[in-house]
């Protein structure tokens, strides 16, 4: 045990020395909170941090802008639809090369894309960006010609990584369900992004990146990017604080504001494009007889129950209560970050905290309160009570649906809420026995998979509200096929509409995400959407490449207009001198701790001895 | 078992080969006992985790896998599309061959992923058990020693006292102490973390760097241990101590440390054993809150995760893994009583 000491007394010495070294690198930290990467192969995972992993590995035909995430030219320079909307040509840039040297060309993209479509486990994950497509060829090494059967609305965003075909054809269909895509012997993976993973594995705590000096978009200002990942927001804060991390990205608005008074940080809540929501049981069946299921109670399955309720929320107290402040009040499952696509309900429409309006659109409806004082069903039995599902691995879940407990008592409806695992609550939902549940969802920048969601034919698919609605249909085939924009804008924001009307979800906050940087180390950071959006796990990787330390930050890339945080906050040196004066005070704490144990045991030898001797 | 025949009938050369033969069976009797066990736990652990609710292309699909026909792709290559009994006959031949599956959460053979775990919480907990084992035997003994003495009464407060902290509090209050340091106290200690991102774990300054980020996580999981150990080896050792052997032990003149360390403590240790060779067992279960508020990937994070989507997979690896500890751990402590304690083989 002592040796064990004494080695670590030595041992901050020697990181002292490997920081002194690697001086003139410039590395940016950052720590994330909540899930980890679960796989560094495109084609597999599913969470958000493994998109910002291949984000910085691979390139993408088409990118996302920083204002509004409309799409813009990455990989592709331009690109062009026939006239009936079915082949669309993109023009792939040249020159532009993989980490080991090969070019990137046209053939790669149509290889990747051809892969998801022939492919089984590469389905999976992109097959729903391509549905529709009959086939992708590369005529030329600078051209991709995608034919459909229909045209598709959603196009040009492509979400998919360019893999190199080089690479990934030795990779077999049997193989590539485990294929970890990861550094080996060394070797870093091989993509054509601005960075290179070097070090880390899916389900690992830590990830390594270097610069990519050969990138197409210019080297960027960064050498080294680390992601650290944390289990506990406040080990993350506190690292941040120390100066172990140099931006920590998932923190809840109350760690947020305490940030904010830190001189050397600055922290806020970037809106990302997601929303939370109660949703209501609209009418759980079995997709295949068509008979219902499950126990929802009547009057849920009610559309004017359902909007009358939306009288009886209080955002704004939930925004400050449960949110602490951080997000919005909802409306539409289209977020305001999509401005383009976004319904604001005017006026006349919009739900207000009004529990006599709620009330009283529950009376006209036939929901009147019997002599007990609660409500009844139109047909005078009792509503009885309603079953609230809250998630147990969500606070803001659980905070929520107690609020709406208390407003539905206000009104004269009983209800109980019960808190389940995600996994569990999913099983309730798709049994059908359950009123109302509260979750949310992440919108992509093109709403159509969200709109989705709430036709007739994703029940018992991704549905989770048995919503079901013909006219709401049609308009979602309607624009699912539009080649006019304008067309398809007024035609999602009629469903918008619809849904608001018909309640099946009552959208409660547009959500934030937490996230606060070391503004003394590094500057030029600019948020997506901007303004308000967030810096980082956006779509795309602009900042890894804009994002300069705070000695270069004079000039900040021009594109980057308004809203980034830009100049030099004050440095302060608190975290080196805390570095360099720790070795010496872990050495003579270590001392310290030994003459303290040597001079422990001499006590007891002679205590012993003087006990013996009685 | 009745092999060993009354000692006074057998002559001492036929005695030692009973004894030999009768350890040998009770060898055999408890390895097949082991082997028993286990192999009923792989048939439970299949069928325990296939009843949790949940389905993993919806839960860690959703919102990825949204048509159908991804829903198909990614179940079909899982082998989540098949029949539970065809499921079942996969898993029983694969685990023969020493193939635990893919995850489904991190598509990665379950065996790497549990490998690449195992040793951050051995590491931690296998540190801590070794720790608290010496520091609570030691408090234990010398507390009962003297017993309503001063050391006693702090030491015994001192140790309920940590026992009764929760452990992830204490974790905190280390990391706010120590990792970032407060008033003029500057943080010597990393608040989270294995090891540095950019060391190699394997080399001399990956090592040093491990040990320099497990001071605090170590800390905090032996302090929690600590009562575990040193109540009951306080309380065992009082039980010896009103025995006449001891008293007779004085009469021979041995001076007190001797009739302490080689009579009572010897005695005293057995119940103390039991509870070392259960905990080693339960090492590999990995200690979820301290690998959460540390952020250490350990096997307890790894469990949690899996529980969550639920990957079959990997929940049937871990619990063979961790019931394969405990029963090993089981084993062996037995194995040794029944050398110490010829009474124990009947």
């Amino acid at each position: 045990m002592a040796l064990g000491l004494v080695l670590g007394s030595l041992l901050p010495a020697m990181a002292l020395g490997s920081t002194a070294q690697a001086k003139d690198k410039v590395v940016f930290h950052v720590g994330i909170l909540g899930e980890g990467v679960d796989s560094l192969n495109p084609f597999l995972g599913f969470q958000a941090p493994s998109y910002e992993m291949w984000g910085l590995t691979y390139d993408y035909l088409v990118g996302y802008s920083m204002t509004d995430m409309s799409p813009e030219p990455d990989l592709a320079t331009k690109w062009k639809t026939s006239a009936d909307g079915r082949t669309w040509t993109f023009t792939v840039r040249s020159g532009v090369k993989f980490s080991d040297g090969v070019p990137l060309t046209a053939k790669d993209v149509a290889y990747t894309y051809n892969r998801v479509l022939h492919g089984t486990v590469e389905q999976s994950n992109w097959l729903s960006y391509l549905t529709g497509v009959t086939s992708v060829t590369a005529p030329d090494d600078t051209t991709v010609v995608m034919k459909l059967k229909k045209p598709i609305a959603t196009l040009p965003l492509l979400p998919i990584p360019i893999v190199p075909e080089h690479i990934w054809k030795n990779v077999s269909e049997k193989d590539i369900k485990s294929y970890a895509a990861e550094p080996s012997g060394g070797k870093p993976v091989v993509g054509s992004g601005p960075f290179r993973l070097v070090q880390g594995t899916a389900d690992g705590s830590t990830f390594k990146f270097e610069a990519n000096p050969d990138y197409w978009g210019g080297a960027p200002h960064l050498d080294e990017v680390i992601f650290q990942f944390y289990k506990n927001d406040d080990a993350a804060v506190q690292a941040l604080i120390k100066g172990e991390i140099d931006f920590v990205e998932g923190i809840t608005a109350l760690e947020v504001k305490s940030l904010q008074g830190q001189p050397s940080i600055t922290a806020h809540n970037g809106n990302s494009p997601g929303f939370d929501e109660i949703a209501f049981n609209a009418g759980s069946i079995d997709v295949k007889t068509g008979k219902p299921i499950g126990n929802p109670n009547p009057a849920v399955l009610d559309p004017k129950f359902r909007h009358a309720l939306g009288y009886a929320l209080d955002l704004p107290t939930l925004i400050k209560k449960v949110y602490q402040g951080g997000g919005l009040p909802g409306t539409t499952i289209v977020p305001p970050n999509y401005k383009a696509y976004h319904w604001e309900p005017p006026a006349d429409q919009k739900f207000t905290f009004d529990l006599a309006k709620a009330g009283q659109l529950l009376d006209e409806a036939g929901y009147k309160k019997g002599s007990d004082g609660l409500r009844t069903l139109p047909d005078g039995s009792p509503i009885g009570t309603l079953r609230l599902a809250a998630r147990s691995d969500s606070p803001t879940s659980l905070h929520t649906m107690d609020y709406f407990k208390q407003w539905l008592s206000d009104l004269g409806i009983k209800s109980d809420v019960s808190t389940y695992s995600s996994s569990q609550l999913t099983g309730v939902i798709y049994k059908g026995n359950f009123d109302a549940f509260q979750w949310g969802w992440y919108v992509e920048p093109d709403p159509d998979s969200m709109l989705s969601y709430m036709t007739c034919g994703q029940r018992n698919g991704s549905s989770d509200s048995w919503y079901c609605n013909k006219a709401y249909d049609k308009l979602y085939n309607k624009q699912h096929v539009s080649t006019d924009q304008t067309q398809r804008e007024a035609e999602i924001k009629q469903m918008q509409e619809i849904l608001y009307r018909d309640s099946p979800y009552l959208v409660t906050a547009y959500s934030s995400i937490g996230e606060a940087v070391r503004s003394d180390r590094f500057a030029c950071l600019v948020p997506q959407p901007n303004p308000g959006g967030v810096w980082l796990e956006q779509y795309g990787v602009y900042n890894y490449i804009h994002m300069k330390p705070v000695s270069e930050a004079s000039n900040c890339d021009s594109a980057t207009a308004g809203g980034e945080l830009s100049g030099a906050v004050k440095a302060t040196s608190s975290s080196d001198s805390s570095s360099s004066t720790g070795p010496f005070l872990i050495g003579a704490g270590v001392v310290v701790v030994l003459l303290l144990v040597a001079g422990g045991i001499t006590m007891m030898r002679r205590r012993t001895t003087v006990g013996d001797r009685e | 078992m009745s092999l060993v025949a009354d000692p006074g009938l057998v002559s001492e050369s036929e005695d030692v080969q009973t004894r030999t033969r009768g350890y040998a069976s009770y060898l055999g009797l408890k390895v097949l006992g082991a082997i028993g066990s286990l192999m009923f736990m792989l048939v439970v652990n299949f069928f325990l985790f296939r009843v949790l609710p949940g389905d993993p292309a919806r839960t860690l699909g959703r919102g990825r896998l949204t048509t159908d026909a991804q829903k198909a792709a990614f179940n079909k290559a899982y082998g989540l599309n098949q029949p539970l009994p065809e499921q079942f006959w996969t898993f029983l031949k694969n685990t023969a061959h020493g193939d635990l599956g893919i995850s489904i959460q991190y598509r990665v053979p379950v065996s790497h992923l549990i490998w690449e775990r195992l040793w951050p919480t051995v590491l931690l907990v296998g540190t801590s058990t070794i720790l608290a084992t010496v520091i609570g035997v030691y408090l234990g003994i010398r507390g009962a020693w003297k017993r309503g003495g001063r050391f006693d009464k702090i030491s015994t407060s001192l140790s309920l006292t940590l026992y009764s902290m929760p452990e992830w509090w204490l974790g905190l209050m280390l990391i706010a102490g120590l990792g970032v340091g407060f008033w003029f106290v500057p943080g010597i200690f990393p608040t989270g973390g294995l090891h540095s991102p950019d060391v190699n774990p394997s080399s001399l300054h990956g090592i040093l760097d491990t040990t320099w980020h497990l001071v605090l996580p170590v800390t905090t999981l032996t302090l929690a241990y600590l009562a575990d150990y040193s109540l009951i080896m306080r309380s065992s050792l009082l039980d010896e101590l009103g025995e006449d052997y001891l008293l007779t032990a004085r009469a021979k003149g041995l001076r007190d440390v001797q009739v302490r360390n080689r009579h009572a403590v010897r005695n005293a240790m057995l119940p103390t054993t039991t509870i070392i060779a259960l905990n080693i067992g339960f090492v590999v279960s990995g200690a979820i809150t301290v690998e959460t508020v540390f952020s250490i990937p350990g096997l307890g994070l790894l469990s949690i995760d899996a529980l969550q989507a639920p990957d079959f997979w990997v929940l049937q690896g871990f619990f063979l893994v961790a019931s394969a500890g405990v029963i090993l751990a089981n084993l062996v402590a037995n194995l040794i009583y029944g050398w110490l304690d010829p009474r124990v083989r009947t």
